[in-house]
C-alpha cells in the first residue's frame, strides 16, 4: 500500500468513525445497535494507529529497521530469538489478555454504556497503546531490560525498589479480586463447580500425557483437554440435576474461597509440568478462541443494547460500586483502556523477539488496540442484558435487599423494570439455583455472551450450556491467573527475603518455597476472605484498589519513558507519554484520595471503619486505607525523583546519561523473518 | 493472501503451544527430539517462563 492509499483510507476511517461516535454519544431517544460501537472503535483504533502511532514511530523514536535489535544480537536460542511479527503479536496479545478488559468493562457498565466505550477507545488510542509502545522500544533499545531495571537505571535506585515493590503489591490485590470474581460466580452453582473442578483432572492428566504418553504434542493433548472440558460441561448439568452430586458441588462462597486458596497454594508448589503448564496451554486457546467466536456472534447477531448510554448511577450512588463516573468509571475499565501490567509484558519476553525495529508499532501498539477492542466486545455482552436483570445480577444483598423481592422492588424503583420471575425463569434456562446477588461481573457477562451465542446457535435450549461455558471460560483463565501469579509472587518475595538471608532466595531450598508459597497465598487469601465477608460484595471495595494499583504502574511506566525521551533528546515531544501520564495521575490520586478520606461509607474506607461496630470490618477498612496511601506515597515518590532528573536535564545541570546500546549494524534479512 | 493468513496462524498456534520453543531448543543443543529431551526442555523452559509476571 502506498502512502497516499494509506492516508486516504486513514482518513475515510478518521469520517467514519467520527461519524459513527456521533453516533452513540448523541442518540438518547431509542437504543443503539451494537455495531455502532464495533465500527466506532475499529474505524478510530485504525485511525489512531495510521496517522497518531505511525508518526511517533518515524519522527520520535525514528525506528531503523538497519539497527540489530537484542534478539538479532543476543541470540542464544532460548528467550533471545528474532521472530516474524505475526507470532510475536500474537504471542504479545496473548500475554496481555487477562481477565481485566472482560471484568472491568461489565462493571462498568452500571453508568451505561457511553463513558465506559468513550473511555476504552480514547484511552486506548491517547495512553493504553502508547504505555505499551513506548515501553517496547525503551525496552529493545536497552537490550530487553524489564520496566524495574530501566527505572533503577534511568531514574535512581529508589525507583527501581519502588517499582518492585508496587509491582509485588498489586499482584496480591489483583489474586485477592480475581480469585473473588470466580467465587462469586461458582457460589452455589453446582454446575459451574463441578466444570471448574473437572478442569483440575483434566489439566493434571494433560501434565502426565505431555510428560510420560506422548512428550511434545501440545496441540494434540490440548484439543483432547478442550473436548474433555465439554464434556464436562455437559456433565455438569448432570450433576446439577443429580439429588445425590448435587449437594456435594453446591459450595458456599467461604467454602469456595478456601478451595481457591488451597488450590493457588498446591499450584505454585506443584511441579509446573503437572498443573499450571497444561492449564496454561488450555486456557490460552480456549482464551483466544472465545473472543474470536464473541467477535462474530456480535457481528452476526448485532444485538441492541438494552442499557442506557448514561445511566442514573453517574453520580456515584450505583449498587455495582460506589463512586461517581469521575474518577471511578476509569479506575474500574483499568486494563481495557490503559493496563500497567502490560508494561511487564513489554519489558519482558516480547522484546527479546522483536526481529526489526519495525516491527515494535503492530506487537505494541497493535496489540493493545485489539485488547480494546476485547473491552468493547465485553461492553456490549454486557449492556445486551435488560438493565433490570444486570442490575439484579450484579448488586449485592447489602443494597437491594436480602429477598428477590426487596431486591427486584428496589432495582425498579431506580427506573430499571425486573420481576422476580423473570429472574426465577432466567436462572431455570441457565440451570443456576438463583442470579442475584452473583456480584464480581462474570456472571452477567457470561449471561450476556450466553444470549449472543444461543441467538448465533442453539437458540433458548442451548442458553444453559452457552452460560456455563462462558463460565467455564471466565474462570479457567482466572485461575490460571492466579496459580501463575502466585508462582511468580513467590519468586518476587525469594528475591526480596533473599536479599536479607541468602537462603530465602533460593528457588530449590524446599523450606523457602513452602514459606514464600503460603506468605503469598495467605496475602491473597486474606484480601479475599475479607471481599467474600464484605456485606457489599467485596467488589465495591476491592475492584476499586486493585484499578488504582494497576493504574499508579501505569505512572510508574509513563515516568519511566518520558525519563528516557528526556534523555534522547526528544523533550518536545514528552507530551507524548506525559499527557496520558498527567490525566492518569489526576484519576488515580482522586480516585484514591476519595477511596481513603471520602465521607461516605460506601466510598471511603476509613468513614466505613469508623461506621462499623464490629472490628474486623473496622481492620479490613484501615488495611484497604493503609494500602491505597502506601501506593500513593511509593508512586510519588518515583514521580518527584524523575522530576528532578527532568528539570536538571533540561536546565543542563544534569547529564543526559542514557542507557541505550550502541548502534550495531542488523544482518538480518527480511526474508529470514 | 488467505494461505499467508493460514500459515501465519498455525506459526502462532506453535508458538502458544511451545513447539517452536522446542524445536529452537533442540537447534540450540544440537540433538533429535526423544522423551528424554522433551522433559529437559520443559525443566529449562517453564524455568524460565513462569518466572515472568502475569498480566491482569
Amino acid at each position: 500500500m502506498n502512502k497516499l492509499t494509506g492516508n486516504v483510507l486513514g482518513g475515510l476511517c478518521a469520517v467514519v468513525g467520527a461519524f459513527a461516535l456521533a453516533g452513540i454519544a448523541l442518540n438518547r431517544d431509542e437504543p443503539v445497535n451494537s455495531m455502532w460501537l464495533v465500527v466506532a472503535s475499529v474505524c478510530v483504533y485504525l485511525t489512531g494507529y495510521r496517522f497518531y502511532a505511525s508518526w511517533i514511530a518515524a519522527k520520535v523514536m525514528t525506528l531503523n529497521d538497519e539497527r540489530a535489535t537484542p534478539a538479532e544480537r543476543l541470540r542464544n536460542g532460548h528467550d533471545y530469538e528474532p521472530t516474524n511479527k505475526w507470532i510475536v503479536f500474537g504471542h504479545h496479545f496473548a500475554a496481555i489478555a487477562g481477565p481485566g478488559p472482560l471484568v472491568g468493562p461489565t462493571l462498568a457498565a452500571q453508568f451505561g454504556y457511553l463513558p465506559g466505550t468513550l473511555w476504552i477507545i480514547a484511552g486506548c488510542v491517547l495512553g493504553g497503546a502508547i504505555q505499551d509502545f513506548v515501553v517496547l522500544f525503551c525496552s529493545v533499545r536497552r537490550d530487553g531490560k524489564s520496566l524495574g531495571q530501566m527505572a533503577r537505571e534511568e531514574i535512581g535506585k529508589v525507583g527501581g525498589m519502588t517499582a518492585l515493590i508496587t509491582v509485588l503489591l498489586i499482584m496480591i490485590i489483583l489474586l485477592a479480586v480475581v480469585a473473588l470474581v470466580v467465587v462469586n460466580a461458582l457460589n452455589h452453582s453446582p454446575w459451574g463447580t463441578f466444570t471448574i473442578a473437572a478442569t483440575m483432572p483434566i489439566a493434571i492428566f494433560m501434565g502426565l500425557y505431555l510428560r510420560y504418553f506422548r512428550p511434545g504434542r501440545v496441540l494434540e493433548v490440548s484439543l483432547i483437554g478442550f473436548l474433555m472440558i465439554l464434556g464436562s460441561i455437559f456433565a455438569g448439568e448432570w450433576v446439577a440435576n443429580s439429588p445425590t452430586w448435587a449437594p456435594v458441588f453446591t459450595i458456599s462462597a467461604i467454602g469456595l474461597a478456601w478451595s481457591v486458596i488451597a488450590y493457588g497454594f498446591a499450584a505454585s508448589a506443584l511441579p509446573v509440568w503437572l498443573l499450571l503448564a497444561p492449564r496454561d496451554y488450555l486456557s490460552t486457546f480456549v482464551k483466544l478462541g472465545v473472543v474470536l467466536l464473541l467477535a462474530i456472534g456480535i457481528l452476526v447477531v448485532q444485538p441492541q443494547m438494552q442499557m442506557p448510554a448514561l445511566s442514573r448511577f453517574i453520580d456515584g450512588t450505583g449498587p455495582v460500586f460506589a463512586g461517581s463516573v469521575f474518577p471511578f468509571c476509569f479506575i474500574t475499565i483499568a486494563c481495557g483502556a490503559i493496563s500497567g501490567f502490560h508494561s511487564l509484558i513489554s519489558s519482558g519476553t516480547t522484546p527479546k523477539m522483536i526481529a526489526k525495529e519495525s516491527h515494535i508499532l503492530p506487537v505494541g501498539y497493535g496489540s493493545m488496540l485489539l485488547e480494546g477492542f476485547v473491552g468493547i466486545m465485553a461492553m456490549i455482552a454486557a449492556c445486551v442484558l435488560e438493565p433490570g436483570v444486570y442490575f439484579a445480577i450484579n448488586s449485592p444483598a447489602g443494597v437491594v435487599g436480602a429477598t428477590a423481592e426487596a431486591a427486584v422492588s428496589t432495582i425498579t424503583g431506580w427506573g430499571f423494570p425486573v420481576t422476580a420471575d423473570t429472574m426465577a425463569q432466567l436462572a431455570k434456562s441457565v440451570g443456576e439455583e438463583s442470579l442475584f446477588y452473583r456480584t464480581g461481573g462474570a456472571p452477567s457477562l457470561a449471561l450476556g455472551m450466553a444470549h449472543i451465542f444461543s441467538k448465533g446457535g442453539g437458540g433458548e435450549a442451548l442458553l444453559g450450556f452457552w452460560y456455563h461455558f462462558a463460565i467455564m471460560f471466565e474462570a479457567l483463565f482466572i485461575l490460571t491467573v492466579i496459580d501463575a501469579g502466585t508462582r511468580v509472587g513467590r519468586f518476587m518475595l525469594q528475591d526480596l527475603l533473599g536479599q536479607i538471608y541468602a537462603p530465602l532466595g533460593r528457588t530449590s531450598w524446599m523450606p523457602s518455597v513452602i514459606g514464600s508459597s503460603a506468605a503469598i497465598v495467605l496475602s491473597w487469601g486474606y484480601f479475599l476472605i475479607q471481599g467474600v465477608r464484605d456485606p457489599l460484595g467485596g467488589i465495591n471495595s476491592l475492584w476499586p484498589l486493585f484499578g488504582i494499583a494497576n493504574q499508579l504502574l501505569a505512572i510508574i511506566a509513563l515516568c519511566v519513558c518520558t525519563t528516557v525521551l528526556v534523555k534522547m533528546h526528544r523533550a518536545r515531544y514528552i507530551w507524548i507519554t506525559l499527557l496520558p501520564m498527567c490525566c492518569l495521575i489526576t484519576v488515580t490520586f482522586t480516585a484514591a484520595l476519595q477511596k481513603i478520606f471520602s465521607p461516605s461509607p460506601r466510598i471511603g474506607f476509613l468513614a466505613a471503619a469508623e461506621n462499623s461496630t464490629n472490628p474486623t470490618i473496622v481492620f479490613n477498612n484501615q488495611l484497604d486505607a493503609a494500602l491505597c496511601g502506601l501506593f500513593l506515597v511509593l508512586v510519588t515518590t518515583i514521580l518527584v525523583d524523575s522530576g528532578r532528573q527532568w528539570i536538571g536535564i533540561l536546565r543542563g545541570s544534569r547529564a543526559a546519561n542514557s542507557m541505550e546500546t550502541p548502534f550495531v549494524a542488523s544482518q538480518l534479512r527480511a526474508e529470514e523473518v | 493472501m488467505l494461505g499467508r493468513v493460514w500459515r501465519n496462524v498455525l506459526a502462532i498456534i506453535r508458538e502458544l503451544s511451545d513447539e517452536n520453543a522446542y524445536a529452537r531448543h533442540l537447534a540450540h543443543h544440537g540433538c533429535n527430539h526423544s522423551p528424554q529431551e522433551y522433559r529437559r526442555f520443559q525443566a529449562e523452559h517453564f524455568g524460565r517462563k513462569y518466572k515472568r509476571a502475569r498480566c491482569c
